[in-house]
């Protein structure tokens, strides 16, 4: 059953961060956005929607530890959690959209002086895809902070429950999920689709800056358009991203737990035979060996960690060797 | 993140809506009302709110005289330590709660809010300092010390509606442990934060400003009245479920007229607010 | 130990390792995001606060089965190890792949671990582009230190101050960002990693952070004593 619940947690983190990054292609949030402030500045009035709040991390920790809060509540009513983690996903999204529209609004009549007019079809059109989008990203870490807190629980060791409450895990991944959308996301929407129309395969030179592509495959270019072609490369890698970060740190959670003799024990305490009155009775008696099994379990988990953060690093070698082997030195002018 | 704004020059206009008290003396109006307000904890949740408004207000304008000149990593950066500069006052506020009680007042927690204080300060004078950080942003320890303060002051008033008292094991059993706290921090920073930002441009006007932040001060009070609606122990006492529905109804007020008011003020001082239309060519 | 010298250390070295973490990290803000300049596409603030909860929920629930306190801050340092490492590589890829562009240094002509050249592969009027080698590697281990600190405190919190565990985190968190941001402050944004030649200002942002920690540190102190948690 854990290991089940954990892939739930792996799964429901790479829809969560997907979704999580195509809501801020389509809000234009975080630091491509700098780019639609910069266009007006320079006379590019443009059709972007305009969602400032704040970097990612904090948006997400807004609307994910709201919805953790109202879930919360609802479930100390003792409702359903099937009914409670959505219900909380609603009211962190009726938030975001608030959030959203005070943002764009307050943006753009900043931007008085630069003949930037409020357009409203651009301001209602965007409103319902930022509200999906976001519904799913937040419904996402809301579930995945519920089965967190109650992980022990569910899969019947209670030892395993998380010791921190559900609105603080909700904010935890809000923040993580936040920064993984913008350092990873972000690229492919501000560095590829929002200078379309510069040349492919270079940086984006600081003379480009605030001149982004304005005009659409067909008419003007707002966000809607911007969210079919990031979904098909930059959000999936975004969420691929999420999900291995917890894939990988469940796993070698796990492994330490199995090797270190920390889950056969947990399981061995929770069950009725007489193996289980033995160890209930020996944990009591010598607390040197929860201790013993505990740190066991924590330094396998640690060595697991570092193994893989040095693949990782050999990854990134050979990622390098490869594209500077491949693309060659910059020709262009 | 999004880039700060670079110096802007003050501009005083006249037209349209606006607040009449400067910076200097908005900050003295709402430290005085928080304060009074915070060594009560007695009161109902209703007025405890209008000086979570007070200080939010004070702390949100302390950020946008402070990143008015370019903080390097946007406007969010501050509003954020001021929260976490809250969050530690708070705690230290609510430990001296029991001590120096003079019938319902607590003047005790207000050490919290001079420990803060002296933090702020000191955090501003090394980040200002030539010889140090040398941010070089004019009025930065002033601006530190007073979001210092107002975090504090924020974050203890929250407590204070949540736990209906200041008390140091009522406060961690009902307002901390069951992770409450994080929904306070986050939406303290937002309504801190989040108005200036979301109103960056050159044509940002104070009091355009200032609404954002009441209003998210009232999206605040409607989250905190359900939870204390939820799970109120009382019906009619401090923190019961009475109060938390007046809080909710008084959030729901006080969010929709300054909402609606933003909204209007912004279409109305923007260039133009047109239902649809195409963009000027330039090229 | 006294509770007080272990609780003003833990929380002194957690703000110090902190401020350090956010110095090694390859931070390139908004201009990344257009792969003008090198680093990940975010704020240093969030990227080191993303990595450190990462870490701190590990350090977490590794702390509910082991009380040695090495262990535990080392499960937050790897937590946020496995996360920036992940992200970097990823966010390399979509470099790479999305844009097309080679992970370049702007600051160096030289990648001073791999030896690789550098200025023929940038493109003109960017500050490089991507996460090239040498700013991954300290990347890695700006992430290892600043986990490590961030755990640090939540176990000096939770075990030395008694907190109760939510509260730990949080109050180890409020600590933990107010040091990220004060050493941001002294970076102005961005930073490439430890080749950077505003890496040399990191004495002043350990200086001031020290003395924030220190005061924090007191202060929780306080806390803890006047809340009747020890004692």
């Amino acid at each position: 059953m854990l290991f089940a619940w954990m892939l739930l947690i792996v799964f429901l983190a790479l829809i969560a961060c997907m979704f999580e990054d195509l809501e801020s292609d389509i809000g234009s949030q975080s630091n491509p956005n700098s780019q639609v402030q910069l266009a007006a500045q320079i006379g590019q009035v443009n059709r972007f929607f305009n969602k400032a709040i704040s970097g990612e991390a904090p948006s997400y920790a807004l609307y994910c530890t709201i919805a953790g809060v109202v879930a919360y509540v609802l479930l100390l009513k003792d409702v359903n959690p099937l009914l409670a983690i959505p219900i909380g996903a609603l009211a962190g999204e009726a938030i975001h959209v608030i959030f959203s529209v005070t943002a764009h609004v307050g943006r753009t009549a900043a931007q008085k002086r630069f003949e930037q007019p409020i357009y409203l079809d651009v301001l209602y059109g965007h409103l319902l895809p930022i509200a999906t989008h976001g519904f799913m990203a937040t419904l996402c870490i809301t579930a995945i902070a519920y089965i967190q807190c109650n992980l022990g629980t569910l899969s019947g060791m209670p030892a395993l429950d998380h010791p921190f409450a559900l609105p603080l895990l909700g904010f935890i991944w809000g923040i993580t999920v936040g920064a993984i959308g913008s350092s990873t996301g972000d690229i492919h929407y501000g560095a590829e689709r929002e200078f379309q129309d510069r040349p492919f395969g270079e940086g984006k030179r600081v003379v480009y800056h605030g001149k982004i592509t304005r005009y659409a495959d067909c008419g003007v270019r707002t966000q809607k358009d911007i969210a079919y072609f990031c979904a098909k490369y930059g959000g999936p890698i975004t969420g691929f991203t999420f999900g291995l970060i917890i894939l990988f740190e469940s796993w070698r959670s796990l492994i330490g737990m199995m090797l270190g003799g920390y889950l056969p024990l947990q399981e061995a305490m929770a069950s009725d035979t007489l193996l289980g009155t033995v160890a209930r009775v020996a944990t009591e008696l010598i607390p040197a060996i929860p201790a013993a099994i505990g740190d066991l379990t924590a330094i396998i988990g640690i060595v697991v960690g570092l193994a893989i953060g040095i693949v990782l690093i050999v990854g990134n070698v050979v990622i390098v060797k490869w594209a500077r082997k491949r693309y060659g030195p910059f020709v262009g002018e | 993140m999004t880039v700060g704004g670079g110096p802007v020059v003050e501009e005083e206009k006249t037209e349209g809506f606006s607040f009449p008290p400067d910076v200097t003396q908005l900050g003295i109006i709402s430290a005085i009302i928080a304060i009074v307000i915070v060594i009560i904890p007695g009161l109902p949740a209703v007025v405890k709110a209008v000086g979570v408004i007070f200080a939010l207000l004070w702390g949100m304008d302390s950020v946008r005289k402070t990143s008015k000149y370019g903080l390097g990593t946007g406007v969010p950066s501050i509003g954020v330590l001021a929260t976490g500069y809250g969050v530690l006052g708070a705690l230290v506020g609510i430990a001296f709660a029991g001590i120096l009680n003079v019938s319902i007042v607590q003047p005790g927690v207000l050490i919290g809010v001079i420990a803060m204080a002296i933090v702020g300060l000191i955090s501003g004078v090394l980040s200002n300092n030539e010889k140090i950080i040398g941010m070089k942003i004019p009025g930065l320890e002033r601006g530190m010390m007073e979001l210092g303060i107002a975090g504090t002051l924020a974050m203890l008033l929250q407590f204070s509606i949540v736990a209906g008292s200041l008390d140091f094991n009522l406060v961690v059993e009902r307002a901390i442990s069951n992770g409450v706290i994080a929904v306070m921090f986050v939406l303290s920073m937002m309504a801190m934060f989040h108005p200036y930002n979301a109103c960056l441009g050159p044509d940002e006007r104070r009091p355009r400003t200032l609404m954002v932040s009441i209003e998210i001060s009232g999206l605040l009070f409607i989250i905190l009245g359900i939870f204390v609606a939820a799970t109120a122990v009382s019906t009619w006492g401090v923190a019961g479920v009475v109060d938390g529905i007046s809080l909710i109804v008084f959030g729901l007020i006080v969010w929709i007229v300054f909402f609606v008011k933003f909204i209007k003020t912004a279409m109305r001082e923007a260039h133009s607010t047109v239902g649809t239309g195409l963009i000027k060519t330039i090229e | 130990m006294d509770p007080i010298l272990l609780i003003v250390v833990c929380v002194l070295a957690g703000g110090v390792l902190a401020s350090l973490g956010v110095h090694l990290l390859p931070v390139g803000g908004a201009p990344a995001a257009m792969a003008t300049a090198t680093g990940v596409a975010t704020g240093t603030v969030m990227l080191m606060l993303g990595a450190a909860m990462c870490g701190l929920f590990t350090a977490a629930s590794v702390a509910t089965y082991t009380s040695n306190i090495l262990l535990v801050s080392l499960s937050g340092a790897v937590g946020s190890w496995l996360m920036m490492g992940v992200t970097m590589l990823l966010a390399n890829l979509l470099y790479v792949f999305g844009a097309g562009v080679v992970p370049v240094s702007g600051r160096v002509d030289v990648d001073p671990i791999t030896g690789q050249s550098q200025k023929e592969y940038k493109t003109p009027q960017c500050d490089g582009h991507g996460v090239p080698n040498v700013s991954y590697i300290s990347g890695m281990i700006g992430a290892l230190l600043g986990g490590f600190g961030g755990a640090l405190m939540y176990f000096a919190l939770l075990e030395y101050a008694n907190f109760e565990p939510t509260m730990a985190g949080v109050a180890a968190m409020a600590i933990f960002v107010a040091n990220a941001i004060i050493a941001a402050y002294n970076i102005g944004g961005t930073i490439e990693g430890f080749h950077d030649p505003k890496f040399k200002r990191l004495p002043k942002a350990i200086l001031t952070c020290a003395i924030i920690s220190l005061l924090s540190g007191v202060l929780v102190w306080v806390v803890a004593n006047m809340g009747g948690l020890i004692g």
